[in-house]
Formats: structure tokens, sequence, C-alpha cells
């Protein structure tokens, strides 16, 4: 999903906490899905969540309300987490307060306050798996499979500190715990309060090495903010000096000692030289950064579509002739088979193929689950298209074919399919273009192409928002023209 | 009515091309044919008459094999299917019956993704496999014989309804049936198209070729069958040669028909 996020520019610095002080409250925007232990649904199911960040939205909220002079309430916003920054320079947001780590790229284009944590990454492997022990593994032994969170700093990390490894990226952090303790993968980076957190829930996951590579988590405001950014600094040295936070983390097992190093807990100096280069020269470092890494990701989109949507196809069409010219029992197992198929969401059906059939001994590569994932989503699609096509050729062609001496299977397939065909040709465009943009669901199981190759970038490249989503959307573009004029050239030829 | 067959002549029964000995056919609750009794000779044309909903139709689809029946059976060229026969067998035996047994629709239901002359050589190349070269010039043959040879490569939707039903009949020829069934072949047309249809039905009566005709056109019936069968109420009613027929009917139910037919 591209979201291009228009920057309203606020008139004063103060106009964010002039509205909070207005209304009695900020918003802070997070995503509790799969976010033990920063922010998620309290364990004893009231409805409410719970978690650190929460602890400290809340602390927060006291500091502000002892600053503003008025009482202040923190409302959490729930989002997709690597759609925060969107949401928050629409305005729906005041801040972001869920492990966004301070990077230079992001504090160029939001405004960041002092680190509220220091997290370290934690490496986790098998409790059996003696081959990996410590960091150093991950670089003397080539070829490991490393799970991380798609965007995140662990991410970055494995990639600069093993080029050997071959890195997943996941959309959650569980997903990749769960893929170690299959021993579909070797071994898992996670921040260090995720590790701490999902630790009871794979027992059998092993702590490697000590915590590594700090950083900073802050709260990002609107860079006209710089007033309610003022507020959260002292509110947070304030909670720091008191004590405050160490009883939080306390509170989580997460507080570490890298909490009391002064460098790591204020904000490093932005080097500002990139924002002055040359529009040229910017330009060429946006291509190398990116050109090619998205081209490949487009090239993945377009093998998704064309070996998925051929099976699809094939099934299809055995589908709707079996539905329509089968035994009773044989049509009847195909209906069911086409209404499981469109009544449940294609993300489920990929979750199941990758992360349910290896439980019963069918194990797919991620490719290989989406292309299956994919085809067998649209097969249900294809065959009621090609039903209708079918049904549409007059019944008075099968019996002149069957008056000739054809079989029934030569009549299907020399004169009723042909005229089947040209009526299905503009709906299976449509279902085809539908497919190529749908393979970035396939995103869920690790495939990466284009939809998530911009997500990522545009997550580790905020200010280049724009550009990304341009270039992006003209690969889409690029990919789905041709197509259409393909379409268009059948539909004549065939029309004839 | 429910006669026995009448025989033709001194003929013995291997020359019947055709014959259905009590057929019923029932939709439901409703008896479409209520016992045929019907032959046709070897050479002969024969019409089928009478008034709609009579099941006239119904019992050339029933010969073969495009409608099953309840009871009764049929002898098509030799090949004999009776009613509950297993569906595999009764499937072989369609298709033997078809090999031989060429069938002219109302709606022409020529093959619109095909040109006329692909139309024509569909059967001949992919049932019989004939050599494709052969086939065509067989074809342009046909097409001359229906007076259609300017039109070989012309997508049938281009054709009217006269020439669409001349490249029908073209395409049964091809297979080189013994017997053509005609189910009202002129009853979708234009009268100014009826005649140029009518022409060249006659033209393969003259050749000797077994037809069997379900039609409305009347003048045809009488001047180009040996025998008219006349069907209501899913019986044939009245049988005999067309003078006899068409000018001294036995039924009342024919005379009816007729006065309303010349009309």
């Amino acid at each position: 999903m591209l979201v291009l996020a228009p920057r309203w520019t606020a008139a004063a610095g103060g106009a964010a906490l002039d509205a909070i002080r207005e209304r009695g409250w900020f918003t802070w925007g997070a995503d509790e899905e799969g976010g033990g232990p920063y922010v998620f649904p309290a364990p004893d199911q009231s409805g409410r969540r719970t978690g650190f960040e929460v602890d400290l939205a809340d602390e927060l909220a006291r500091e502000l309300t002892g600053a503003l002079g008025k009482p202040i309430e923190a409302r959490f916003a729930q989002a997709q987490w690597d759609k925060l920054p969107d949401l928050l320079q629409t305005g729906r947001i005041d801040c972001i307060l869920n492990g966004y780590e301070w990077t230079p790229e992001r504090a160029r284009y939001l405004l960041a306050t002092v680190p509220y944590y220091v997290y370290e990454l934690q490496l986790l492997a098998r409790a059996g798996d003696t081959r990996i022990e410590s960091w150093e593994t991950l670089r003397t032994l080539p070829g490991l499979q490393i799970g991380v969170l798609g965007g995140s700093a662990a991410e970055r990390f494995v990639a600069e500190q093993a080029p050997g490894a071959r890195v997943v990226s996941f959309d959650g952090s569980t997903n990749a715990m769960g893929e170690v303790v299959k021993a579909r993968l070797d071994a898992t980076v996670q921040d260090y309060p995720i590790a701490v957190f999902y630790q009871k829930e794979f027992p059998t996951l092993r702590f490697v090495g000590e915590p590594a590579a700090p950083g900073r988590y802050v709260i990002y405001v609107r860079r006209e903010d710089s007033a309610l950014c003022e507020v959260f600094n002292r509110a947070i040295v304030s909670l720091r000096a008191s004590g405050k936070l160490k009883e939080i983390y306390d509170r989580y097992g997460i507080w570490t000692r890298a909490q009391l190093d002064p460098v790591l807990s204020s904000l490093p100096k932005i080097d500002d030289s990139g924002e002055t280069a040359p529009l040229a020269e910017r330009a060429v470092q946006f291509f190398h950064a990116h050109a090619l890494i998205l081209l490949r990701a487009a090239g993945m989109t377009i093998l998704l579509s064309v070996v998925a949507f051929p099976i699809a196809i094939g099934i299809g069409i055995l589908v709707a002739l079996g539905r329509l010219f089968g035994p009773k029992p044989i049509s009847i197992l195909l209906a069911v088979y086409v209404e499981v198929l469109r009544g449940t969401p294609l993300m489920l059906q990929l979750f199941v193929i990758f992360y349910v059939l290896p439980s019963a001994g069918v194990y797919l590569d991620a490719f290989s689950a989406a292309v299956l994932g994919l085809a067998v989503n649209y097969s249900a699609y294809e065959a009621e298209i090609y039903r209708a096509g079918l049904q549409a050729v007059p019944v008075g062609q099968m019996e002149a074919a069957l008056a000739l001496g054809m079989s029934k299977s030569l009549a299907l397939r020399r004169i009723i399919v042909p005229q089947a065909v040209r009526i299905v040709i503009p709906p299976v465009t449509n279902d085809f273009i539908a497919l190529f943009k749908d393979t970035s669901v396939c995103s869920v199981i690790t495939i990466v192409e284009l939809t998530k190759q911009y997500n990522i970038a545009a997550m580790t490249h905020p200010a280049e928002v724009l550009p990304l989503a341009a270039v992006a959307g003209v690969l889409y573009l690029a990919m789905s023209y041709p197509l259409s004029l393909f379409s268009g050239f059948m539909e004549r030829r065939l029309a004839k | 009515m429910n006669e026995a067959p009448a025989a033709a002549g001194e003929k013995a029964p291997r020359e019947w091309m055709v014959r259905a000995i009590g057929l019923v056919k029932r939709h439901g609750q409703e008896e479409v044919l209520r016992g045929i009794h019907l032959d046709v000779l070897r050479g002969e044309v024969a019409a089928v008459i009478g008034p709609s909903g009579g099941g006239k139709s119904t019992f050339l689809r029933c010969l073969n094999g495009l409608e099953r029946f309840d009871e009764g059976t049929v002898e098509v060229n030799g090949t004999v299917i009776r009613s509950g026969l297993p569906p595999a067998e009764e499937a072989r035996l369609h298709r033997q019956v078809r090999a031989h047994v060429g069938m002219v629709f109302q709606q022409f239901h020529l093959f619109p993704h095909r040109t006329v002359i692909q139309n024509i050589i569909e059967a001949p190349v992919h049932v019989a496999g004939r050599r494709v070269d052969e086939a065509r010039s067989q074809a342009m043959a046909l097409l001359e014989r229906v007076g259609l040879a300017a039109k070989a490569e012309c997508r049938p939707c281009t054709l009217s309804g006269g020439q669409q039903q001349r490249v029908a009949i073209a395409r049964t020829l091809a297979m080189g049936p013994k017997i053509i069934l005609f189910d009202e072949p002129t009853s979708a047309l234009d009268p100014h198209m009826t005649g140029e249809v009518l022409s060249v039905m006659a033209d393969l009566a003259s050749d000797g070729l077994t037809l069997l005709v379900v039609t409305h056109a009347m003048s045809f019936a009488r001047r180009a069958a040996h025998r008219v069968h006349v069907f209501h109420g899913g019986r044939v009613i009245e049988s005999g040669p067309p003078e006899q027929v068409f000018d001294a009917p036995r039924e009342q139910v024919t005379r009816d028909f007729l006065k309303l037919s010349s009309e």
C-alpha cells in the first residue's frame, strides 16, 4: 500500500501543545498487534491494554498535567506499525511512542525526543543447536538463515554484520521466533525487550551471547511541534531522575545497564550534509540506494504473477468443467472448493500454507507457498468466470458438435471452450491485474516484492517517501500497462 | 394409432434406415412421446408434419441421442438402442449412430469462431481423422454444391440465414451421412430464403440420400417426400404418401392442421 503523507505545516511550534491543552488529552500512536511488552492486550481479558509504553504514556500524561496546569490524559491510537509516521504527518495522532528507533533519516523528517529507553539486540537460537555460540558465529558460519522484523534495526544490523547470512524479514517478531523453533530458520535477532517478553512462549529458544548494538527508542512528533517535544523531553528527563523509568522497566524485566549510559540516553548530533547536497548529487545517491533494490522487488512481483496465474487458470478450467460436466459428487465437492477459497481471505490462506501446513508435514519454501496460495485462491475466481463463460455458449453448439460425431470432450475442447475464452477475456484480464497487485499480500510470508520493498525503503528513509512512492508507482504502471495492451490485443484478435 | 410400421412395398427389414418401436419420452409427469412407431426406408424422403408440441422434434432428437427416451427401441442404420441401457453403453451406441446420421437444426448452430470452411472440415479432420488438404478440397466441392464457394473464408455471422443453413447442410454432408435429420430447417428463415434451402434439400433427395424432415413447409413435403407422417399429441396419427395425406386425410386433426397451414 502506498501512502503519501502530506506535510501539514502548522503556524507555530506550539500548535499541537495548545490543542492538547485545549482538549485535555494527547494521542499516542502504536501497534498492539504482537506488541508485547510495548503495548499489548491486557492478559486479564478486560479489553484494556498494558505494556511499558502504556505505563510510560500515563506517566507522561501526569507530567503534562503538571506542565500545562490542567488534567491531561493519554489516549492510545491503534495503527499498523510501519504506517505510524504517515499517521503522525496527517495530524491524526500527536506522537509516535512504539519502539521507534532514533535514526538520522527519521530525525531529518520528524522531531525526536530524548531517548526513553536504550534497547539492545539479542541473538536467539534453538536450545539444542550448538553451532551458534555467539554473535561471531553469524560471521564465521555463512549461509545461516536469520529471521528479523522487517524494517527494524535488527534487520540492518544483521545485513551489515553478517553479509554471509540470509536475512528473512517477517511482519511480526513472533513469526520469526516460531520459525526458529520449527527449525525452518537458524536464529533470530530481536530487540531485547521482545526477546525477554516472548521467552516464556518459546521455551526452546536460547539467548546467545550478550545484548549488542545499542540504540535509542525515542518519541517522535511532527517537526513543527517543538514545544510539545520540549515538554516530553523535560518529562522523560524527570522520570529518569526520579527512578520512575527504572520502576516501569523493572516491572517488565527489561531494565538493562545500558539505560545508565549518559551518551546513549541523549540524542546524537545529526550530520546534515546529505540534506544540503546539490539536487543532482542527491538524485544519484537516491538512485544508487534504491533503484536496483526496487527493480529486483518488481521482478519478484512479476515472477509471482506469471508463475501463479497460469496455474490458477489451469485449475480454474478443470474446476469449472468438473462443476458443469462432472458427476454429481465431484460437482458438489468442487462447489465447496470454490466457496471455501472465495470465502476466506488470501492472507489467511497464505498463513495456513506457510505456517500451518509444515506441522502436517508439508514444507514449502516462501516462494512456492506464495505461488501455491495465489494460484489456489485465484483458481476459485477463475473457475466461476469460466463456468459463466461456458454457460454463455448456446446449448445448440454442443448439440451440433455431438451430432457431427464429436465426443463430449472433443466438443468442449474444439467448440465450447474457444467460444467461452472470448467471453471471459475481459474478466480474466481483470483478475490477472488483481492478482498482480495481490502479490503484495505475500509479504506476510516473508516474500519481498515491490510494495514490501517500498515500505522497507520508506521506513528507513522517511524523508524520501515521495520520490520512493513515485518510483514504485511508475514501476507498477510500467508492469501493468503492457498487460492491458496485451489483453486488448487478445480481445481484438479473438473478437474477429 | 400405434399400428405396426407400414412396410412399403416388398422391402425387407434390412432396408430400414430408421425404425422406432413404441418410443415413449416423458418430461416429469408429461408424456411427450406416447409410443411412436415409425420407419424410414433407405433412400426414402420422409416428412414429419403436425401441430407444434406434437413431439416431432423430440422424436428426431431421440434418433441420434440428443434426447434420451424412457421406453421403446430405436434402430438406426442397423444400430439398436433400447431404453434403460447403462449410460456408458448408451453413449457408445449414440456415437456409433452419429457417425452415419447427420442433423440440420432450425437455428443452424454454425460454429461462430470458425470460418465457413473451417466449420465444414472440423468434423472430417478431428472426428474422421482425414487430412486437412483432403478435407478442404472436399469441403470446397460441397460449398460449390450449395452455391457458396465464394464464402469459404467468411465468418458465419456475415452470412444470411439461408446461406448459413446451406453451410450447415454442407457441414453435415462432409461426414458422408447415410441419413440426414432435418429439424425444421426453414422455420427460422425469411420466406424469400426458404426456397434456396429447400432446393438444396430437393437436390439431396434426388441424389437418393435418405432424409427425415420435420417441417412446416407443406409444399416441400408434398413435392419431395415419399411418405408423410402426421404427429399429434406424442403419437403418429396418420402416415402415407403425400397425395393421400394432403388430398384425402383420414384424421380430422390432419384436416384441421392442413387447413390452418394453408391459410
